[in-house]
C-alpha cells in the first residue's frame, strides 16, 4: 500500500503542484520534465474523452441538425470524461477531473486499493486549504502551508499502514 | 464483456488493420433499431474510403487519435516507472483501452466496455495465434503492410472475428 506521488493540473494544462511521498516508486524526472508530462497529459486527457466508441463525436453532432432539440433549443452536451485510470506494470495513475477543470494525478503502486477514497481525501484538503486560503492565486502554483502539512500526514499514515 | 474496436499499429506508427464490432443501433444516421451487432472493416486508405462499408467516417481519424494518446502515454509510462515498464491500460467513465506492444515495436490496442479485466494476454494470443501464423508466415505478404496489405487476408480476418465472438 503506497501513494508514490501526486501531481495537480490547472484546467489550461500548467502544472501547478507536485509532490512526491515515496522514493522509489517512480523514476526521479526533473521539474521540466514534470511540467511536459502535465501538458502532454492533458492533451492526452481531452483525446481519451473524444475517442469514446459509443457516442458519436461532439463535433459531428453540432454539425447535424439532431443536436437542437424540441423548439429548436441546443441540447446541453454530456460532460466529458477523459482518462480516469491507467495501469502499468510498475504504478497506477488515478485522475480526479474536478467540475472546474483541475486535474488531481495520484500515482500508486498497482495494487492499492481505495485510490478514490484517497482522492477524496486530498481534493477536501485542497478545497479546506487552497482554495479557501485568501493569498492563493487561482491557476497559480500552490504554496501553501497548511496544505503541505496535512496532505503530507495524511499520505504518510497510508504509507505507513 | 463487450469489445468495441481492434486497431493495430505497424512500427511507422501507420494503422495497418482496424476492426469494428460497434452495435448498428449507436449510429443515428441509421434508422434501424436496436439490431444485433455487426463487425465491420474498415480501410485506413481513403482511396478506398466506402461509405456503404464504413460504419462511421471519423474510423481513419480515430485511429489516429488512438496512436497519438497511446503513443504519449506509453512515453510517460517509460518516463516515469523506468524503461522496463510497459503501460497496460486506461480506463474512462466509458470505454477501456487496452495496449500490448511486441518486441518489434507492433502495437495492438483494443477498446472494451469498462468492466473488462486486462487484455494483455487475449492481445498476445492475437499475436501469437493469428498475426504471427497467418500474416507473418503468409509468403504471399509483404515485409511491410503499407496501407494494411497483406493484413486484410480471409484466415486473420475470420479467425480474429472467431477469437473475439468467443470472448464476448
Amino acid at each position: 500500500m503506497t501513494v508514490f506521488a501526486l501531481i495537480i493540473i490547472n484546467k489550461a494544462g500548467g502544472l501547478i503542484y507536485n509532490r512526491t511521498f515515496h522514493e522509489g516508486g517512480l523514476n526521479k524526472i526533473s521539474t521540466n520534465d514534470y511540467l511536459v508530462l502535465a501538458g502532454t497529459f492533458h492533451g492526452v486527457h481531452a483525446i481519451t474523452a473524444r475517442l469514446n466508441p459509443l457516442k458519436p463525436r461532439v463535433g459531428n453532432r453540432s454539425s447535424t441538425s439532431s443536436s437542437s432539440g424540441p423548439g429548436g433549443l441546443l441540447t446541453r452536451p454530456e460532460p466529458p470524461s477523459g482518462l480516469e485510470v491507467l495501469e502499468s506494470e510498475n504504478f497506477r495513475m488515478q485522475c480526479f477531473t474536478t467540475l472546474t477543470g483541475v486535474k488531481f494525478l495520484l500515482f500508486t503502486d498497482p495494487t492499492q486499493a481505495n485510490v478514490d477514497l484517497t482522492m477524496r481525501r486530498v481534493y477536501d484538503m485542497y478545497t479546506d486549504y487552497v482554495m479557501k486560503n485568501p493569498f492563493y492565486q487561482l491557476e497559480m502554483p500552490v504554496r501553501c502551508d497548511m496544505f503541505d502539512r496535512k496532505l503530507g500526514s495524511y499520505i504518510r499514515e497510508i504509507n505507513n499502514r | 464483456m463487450v469489445v468495441y474496436s481492434f486497431y493495430i499499429f505497424d512500427r511507422h506508427t501507420e494503422c495497418i488493420y482496424s476492426k469494428t464490432w460497434l452495435p448498428t443501433s449507436s449510429d443515428p444516421s441509421s434508422g434501424s433499431g436496436p439490431a444485433t451487432a455487426t463487425a465491420t472493416t474498415t480501410t485506413t486508405n481513403h482511396n478506398h474510403y466506402n461509405p456503404a462499408t464504413a460504419l462511421r467516417p471519423s474510423t481513419a481519424d480515430d485511429a489516429k487519435l488512438i496512436f497519438g494518446a497511446v503513443f504519449s502515454l506509453r512515453n510517460m509510462v517509460r518516463k516515469l516507472g523506468g524503461d522496463d515498464d510497459a503501460f497496460v491500460s486506461y480506463r474512462t467513465a466509458h470505454y477501456k483501452l487496452h495496449y500490448y506492444e511486441t518486441a518489434s515495436s507492433l502495437r495492438l490496442v483494443m477498446l472494451t466496455d469498462t468492466a473488462t479485466l486486462s487484455m494483455r494476454n487475449v492481445l498476445h494470443q492475437i499475436y501469437i495465434n493469428l498475426w504471427v501464423e497467418y500474416v507473418v508466415k503468409n509468403p504471399l505478404s509483404p515485409v511491410e503492410h503499407k496501407g494494411g496489405v497483406g493484413v486484410r487476408n480471409e484466415l486473420f480476418e475470420l479467425g480474429l472475428d472467431q477469437f473475439i465472438r468467443g470472448l464476448i
